[in-house]
């Protein structure tokens, strides 16, 4: 009989409560608290067995500033972001809008085309990238055949080639993937839309900047999200095509953590790893919150 | 009722699912990927519950089916003679890295019973992993080796605060090989590049490049080991009392010299990874020299119509005394995992075999015949296996020759710091070799950069 004090919203509450629990809990166990262990590690200092709280409060953070290899990865980080991420955005989108057009022949086709390298491994195609731009390899050989070059040239051995092949490979692997966002977005744009814009004289150019982005802003700024921290966390291209060499010219942020954890020449240093690890989820959250910020139309 | 417990069912099979299905997605970047992707092709150690076998049979680590294996495996074949029933069961590791790994996994868990009774390790990183896990090895200082008539320089990376830990396997004597039929072709013989100095070998080196376009010597640049075996010829370590020290020594600038002379008058090939030095600098055809740790013979060896036209000699010094380095290498350690009279089996063993025991000799001749392993051991450098002449290098008797080598390396100062050490000097390297020469940096500004950021990490991990 008791249960007839319980109303309906109640029980249906109670179910709520009950689907959500194990999912809950399993986030909360598999994601949150080894969180808040890494935090915790982050405030240990020693190599191998030796680990204990630091000194100084906070140590292993005052020390990622003046440690050079690190301030270089976060350079070398923000240099892949600020070049590779626009063009990639820039080149998915008008990809998009050409394979968007009801008229080409084959779209399918070429749809898939563009699509295609997301299909391929980050390690597999970081080693076809790297024995392709090889000081023996097959871009050197065309370019020598072809009078462009007079000698080999030691792409992945010269810090601003490296870092150019390794965008290059970046933009190959990650601008199809982004398109079909743009793609998807573009599908629920009316094409009464479009119409009415070339009734009232649009040109091309004009209807792409005045209906095309606007309408796909929600899927843009998601895009750039994705990508910016994609990009933040970046490490596949680094280990497997250079190596994040010449002289760490071209190593990122998560590679050095993972040089500082799992490299296996070195003994860990666990607690100065987590602490960078914490940098770069700080840092992807300002500039997400950015991003949103810039992006919200709402006043 | 039932219905609900169905559901129920289904609600947590949902978001198992959808769990992992977190665990793939991506942005664009990195993934899971990347750990799965690098050694899948190699062998796999798996876990080893070392009580789990029988009383006459001992587990160990190691990599290099073409190389450590048959050595263990020439030990085990040496052993039954003395032991008929023992076995030993070796687990084939991806590689070294795999081994530490493993050690570091142990180790931070703090439970060793998932590692072998025997490790191999390489030498160069003994010191810092038995500094920072202490009890993960058995110091076998107390058993007897005859330890006098193995390379002390060998003995030295094995020999922690004066405890010995390690039974010695391979010799990391280093061996400067030349294309004697390049030098003839530019006019030299073996002797204009024996007991030179560095000066008059960058005139070769020189000359070699401008009349048949072979480099004199290459390396890997990612993970260059020239400085180091170049300085231990001079009987000088980057190390001084524990600290990165490489400016305070003239003739480690002078060193660093020669490398960035050798590689602007095309004598050096600086290459971009350790498979572009193998594969293409060195069986490319790419060289007229190969200076390195004498395991590098296989890799020379796989270019087949460079028969007979190979020899080796010594390195060059600042000098102009024949040099003797050694680089890399590795030997054999007892595990905490092995207790009681195991740990009595393991160290007969490896003293039987690897330590100069009985079986020494026999272990270390079919260790050479069957995988190319030169020992450290000088009564083994006196059989007739190590006396003949191989083909390759003008039936020159270059085992027995190595074996010598090893016995002239001079102990130079280790550090558990070798391979951030490395790290730097290979970005100084980098600077000092940039095509750009106006961008360079003096020899002076380039070393002191290496040293102190090795001595900032040194100090931070010490804090």
């Amino acid at each position: 009989m008791n249960n007839m004090g319980i109303n309906i919203q109640k029980k249906q509450q109670r179910a709520g409560w009950f689907f959500l629990a194990p999912a809950a809990l399993l986030i909360f166990v598999m994601n949150f608290y080894p969180m808040f262990q890494a935090f915790m590690m982050s405030l240990k200092t020693g190599v191998g067995k030796n680990m204990h709280f630091t000194t100084v409060p906070f140590f292993n953070y005052t020390r990622m500033f003046s440690d050079k290899i690190f301030k270089q990865s976060i350079g070398n980080t923000f240099f892949y972001l600020i070049i590779q991420v626009p063009v990639m955005l820039i080149l998915a989108i008008l990809l998009a809008q050409i394979l968007n057009n009801k008229d080409l022949k084959f779209r399918g086709l070429f749809r898939t085309m563009v699509f295609l390298p997301c299909a391929t491994s980050l390690v597999s195609y970081s080693l076809i990238f790297k024995s392709l731009f090889a000081t023996r390899g097959l871009m050197n050989e065309i370019f020598i055949k072809l009078g462009i070059f007079k000698d080999y040239y030691n792409f992945l051995g010269d810090p601003w080639s490296a870092k150019i092949i390794i965008i290059i490979a970046l933009l190959w692997r990650w601008t199809g993937y982004n398109m079909v966002f743009y793609l998807a977005g573009l599908q629920n744009i009316e094409y009464s839309v479009y119409e009415a814009a070339k009734i009232d004289g649009a040109n091309g150019w004009k209807t792409f900047w005045h209906i095309t982005v606007p309408l796909l802003k929600p899927t843009i700024i998601m895009t750039f999200i994705m990508s910016i921290n994609g990009t933040l966390q970046l490490f596949d291209e680094s280990v497997n095509l250079t190596n994040g060499g010449p002289a760490n010219t071209s190593i990122t942020m998560s590679h050095y953590i993972y040089n500082n954890s799992f490299s296996g020449t070195n003994v860990p240093n666990f607690g100065y790893a987590s602490a960078m690890s914490f940098f770069v989820f700080i840092l992807v959250g300002i500039l997400a919150f950015i991003n949103l910020k810039v992006g919200d139309s709402r006043d | 009722m039932k219905k609900r417990f169905v559901s129920l069912m289904m609600a947590g099979a949902l978001t198992a699912t959808a769990l992992v299905g977190c665990g793939s997605s991506s942005g664009s970047g990195s993934d899971a990927s990347s750990d799965s992707g690098k050694k899948d092709e190699n062998p796999t150690a798996k876990a080893v519950d070392a009580s789990k076998e029988g009383d006459n049979e001992l587990s160990v680590y190691a990599w290099d089916a073409g190389f450590n294996i048959p050595a263990l495996k020439a030990a085990e074949k040496a052993y039954q003679k003395k032991n008929p029933d023992f076995k030993l069961n070796i687990v084939e590791t991806a590689d070294s890295t795999e081994v530490q790994n493993r050690i570091i996994l142990a180790g931070n868990a703090g439970d060793y019973s998932t590692l072998p009774d025997i490790t191999l390790f390489q030498d160069h990183g003994i010191h810092q992993y038995t500094t920072n896990y202490p009890d993960v090895w058995k110091s076998v200082g107390d058993k007897d080796g005859e330890w006098d008539q193995f390379s002390q320089e060998k003995l030295s990376y094995s020999t922690i605060n004066k405890k010995h830990y390690g039974y010695p396997v391979d010799n990391g004597a280093v061996i400067f090989a030349y294309r004697t039929d390049i030098l003839e072709q530019c006019g030299y013989t073996m002797d204009d590049v024996t007991g030179i100095t560095w000066d008059q070998w960058l005139e070769v080196g020189k000359t070699v490049h401008e009349k048949t376009g072979k480099y004199l010597l290459s390396m890997d640049n990612s993970g260059n080991d020239l400085p180091y075996m170049m300085l231990q010829a001079e009987g000088i370590s980057q190390f001084k009392d524990g600290k990165a020290s490489l400016t305070k020594n003239d003739k480690i600038e002078k060193i660093f010299e020669v490398l960035q002379k050798a590689k602007d008058n095309g004598s050096l090939l600086l290459c971009n990874s350790w498979s572009d030095y193998t594969d293409q600098s060195i069986q490319g055809d790419q060289v007229a020299g190969v200076m390195n740790g004498n395991w590098i013979i296989p890799t020379m060896q796989k270019v087949k119509e460079n028969s007979g036209k190979w020899a080796i000699t010594t390195l060059p010094t600042l000098s102009g005394e024949e040099g003797y380095a050694s680089n890399g290498g590795s030997s054999l350690y007892i595990t905490a995992a092995c207790k009681g009279k195991k740990a009595d089996l393991a160290k007969d063993f490896l003293h039987y075999t690897f330590g100069g025991g009985d079986g020494a000799v026999e272990t270390y001749d079919a260790a050479l015949t069957e995988g190319g392993v030169i020992s450290t051991f000088a009564p083994a450098g006196k059989s007739d296996v190590y006396s003949k002449g191989v083909e390759f290098f003008e039936n020159q008797p270059i085992y027995q020759t190595i074996v010598e080598y090893g016995t002239h390396v001079k102990e130079v100062e280790q550090s558990d710091y070798h391979y951030d050490l490395r790290t730097n000097v290979n970005t100084a390297i980098t600077n000092l070799t940039q095509k750009d020469k106006s961008k360079r940096p003096t020899v002076k500004d380039a070393l002191k950069e290496a040293e102190e950021t090795t001595n900032a990490k040194m100090e931070a991990d010490g804090q």
